[in-house]
């Protein structure tokens, strides 16, 4: 799949923009604070249905209007010669906002990635690295929605359980029935849990091959990077087909402690996926630099993973990835791009392997052609 | 939104803003509807929900509504009484009435356990349900609560309940709308049938 075109419209600083693009490499260059990143959030909106930065959808509308479009011309298919498909976005200063396929609205939110995957590296992924277990714990979550409705209902049913349940505890479960009641989020956790886990293991396995091959290539040699999941509730490792009764079991013996802290002490959402280089917790023990290179391999691992359960690739976007890295490991991103549309922004000169089959100009919130 | 109206058209949206499923655009237009078409329908409204409150209660026996001491259902003798549908809500009955093939009684427990919203099951009618179990000779009790977190959990508070007492406990199965197109089914729903899958 790739977007043929992407059309901006009130979105952020842009009054309006019109972009064609094309299968292979895009580079946006311009000046920081020149609209790049917009770019990149206005094609990744259209595809996950929110800002990557995590920024509520008005602020996105641009100042001085009531609603942003985004426009996207789609090439679906996994060979990218697919039919010819629009989506299109509006985004609501006040009020629901609208996605149509085709001029028609979307039946199901999830129907759009049919049309339409991204895939995107910012800078500040360097904290699933550096940062703590949480990060992790979404980035897999995330990773999984993204192959299996099945898993976003899964994670959303968690989140939900653990809010009653943590309600529940808090309430500081006075007499028989609360008690009871509490049994019955028990099981609730331990089933919505261990149906999060087993996705999360089953997808940490898919992830590791992946992430050695991205790692070893960018940093230039052989690296063993591998994940550790890590459960307080499974202290021996986790049996997937066991996981739901070890799970509960470990609940029902928190019980007191939880009820005088007032929240759920196991289960996934305190698990941590530990990310090993050549043995040692890169977390603690990686330099900046592989750390980067590290950020940099999850996110095109997820890619890999990605691309090989739709048989397609998702649209690769990269937010100022070259700034982050030495002119080596710059050159063995560029040498290791995968095949497939990328787009990718810069404030300075990309290495001379990139070779991009387009070139754009972003100033000041307009897009101008750029000699290739 | 603002208080831009003056006091009582004001006052007036503020009460049907309050109403469930009526946002503050829609509180806005049946208000202006109210203020515009004659008194006496307006009157007739008024009479209409003053009266349906004062004369509508619960069912003694299923806490269904009931303009006596016992509902519709409740009453006809035809039904049977050894099998209860236990639903969360009374508009729940409705629903497993228009398919014509339940003729057992009801139990409508008035919502469902939820304690981010402070509903634990001393808030719903469980305890009348049990008292039902032993009093009425109950041998089946259906458990038709609804397919998501809260329905669940109180479907399976109830479960434990009613195991000790022997009867038999069942819960609707989950699956594939009757009549619709495979292609049209999302993803978790496919996903749950697959799993309930059975041998022909």
């Amino acid at each position: 799949m790739h977007l043929a075109s992407l059309e901006l419209r009130d979105f952020r600083r842009y009054v309006h923009a019109d972009l064609e693009l094309g299968p292979g490499v895009t580079v946006l260059e311009g000046a920081n604070g020149a609209g790049k990143t917009t770019i990149l959030e206005a094609a990744a909106w259209v595809a996950l249905g929110r800002s990557f930065r995590g920024v509520p959808d008005a602020t996105l509308v641009r100042d001085g209007a009531e609603t942003a479009v985004v426009r996207a011309a789609v090439r679906s298919g996994s060979d990218g010669v697919g039919r010819h498909q629009t989506l299109d976005a509006e985004l609501r200063r006040a009020g629901r906002n609208r996605v149509l396929v085709n001029g028609h609205a979307l039946a199901r939110a999830r129907d759009r990635l049919d049309l339409l995957r991204v895939t995107i590296f910012t800078p500040d992924d360097l904290a699933l690295v550096k940062g703590g277990p949480a990060g992790r714990r979404e980035y897999l979550d995330d990773l999984l929605g993204f192959l299996a409705a099945r898993y976003d209902a899964a994670r959303a049913d968690y989140e939900k359980v653990l809010r009653h349940r943590n309600a529940l505890l808090k309430g500081g479960l006075r007499g028989a029935d609360a008690q009871h009641t509490l049994e019955v989020f028990d099981e609730q956790l331990a089933r919505a849990g261990a149906e999060l886990v087993r996705g999360r293991l089953r997808l940490v396995g898919r992830l590791e091959a992946h992430l050695g091959a991205a790692y070893a290539a960018l940093a230039g040699r052989p690296a063993e990077v591998a994940g550790r999941y890590e459960a307080d509730w499974a202290p021996d490792g986790i049996d997937p087909d066991d996981a739901e009764a070890v799970l509960r079991d470990a609940l029902v013996a928190l019980h007191r402690r939880e009820v005088e802290r007032g929240v759920t002490l196991a289960g996934p959402h305190r698990d941590e996926w530990r990310i090993l280089l050549d043995g040692m917790d890169a977390r603690t023990h990686a330099s900046q630099g592989e750390q980067r290179c590290l950020a940099l391999a999850l996110r095109l691992g997820g890619h890999a993973v990605g691309r090989e359960t739709i048989g397609a690739a998702p649209v690769l976007l990269l937010d100022d990835v070259f700034s982050e890295l030495d002119p080596t490991r710059a050159d063995a991103l560029a040498a290791a791009l995968p095949a497939g549309q990328t787009l990718i922004t810069t404030a300075t000169t990309i290495p001379t392997a990139v070779r991009p089959e387009r070139h754009l100009r972003v100033e000041a919130g307009r897009v101008l052609a750029g000699a290739a | 939104m603002a208080s831009v109206y003056e006091g009582p058209i004001q006052a007036l949206i503020d009460e049907l803003g309050r109403l469930p499923g009526v946002g503050p655009k829609s509180a806005q237009r049946i208000a202006f509807h109210l203020l515009k078409i004659p008194p006496e329908d307006v009157a007739r409204l008024a009479t209409t929900i003053v009266e349906a409150k004062r004369q509508v209660t619960w069912c003694r026996r299923c806490f269904n509504f009931a303009t006596g001491d016992l509902c519709t259902y409740c009453l006809d003798e035809r039904r049977d009484r050894t099998v209860c549908c236990v639903v969360e809500e009374a508009r729940d009955i409705v629903a497993v009435e228009r398919t014509h093939e339940f003729h057992g009684s009801y139990h409508v427990l008035q919502g469902a356990i939820a304690p981010i919203e402070g509903v634990g099951p001393e808030q719903l009618r469980i305890k009348e349900l049990l008292a039902r179990i032993g009093d009425e000779g109950i041998t089946e009790v259906i458990l038709a609560t609804n397919p998501n977190i809260e329905g669940e959990a109180t479907a399976m508070y109830l479960a434990r309940l009613c195991k000790p007492l022997e009867i038999r406990v069942t819960r609707l199965a989950s699956g594939l709308p009757v009549g619709g197109d495979l292609e049209y089914a999302d993803e978790i729903t496919l996903g749950r049938a697959l799993e309930g899958r059975r041998d022909l």
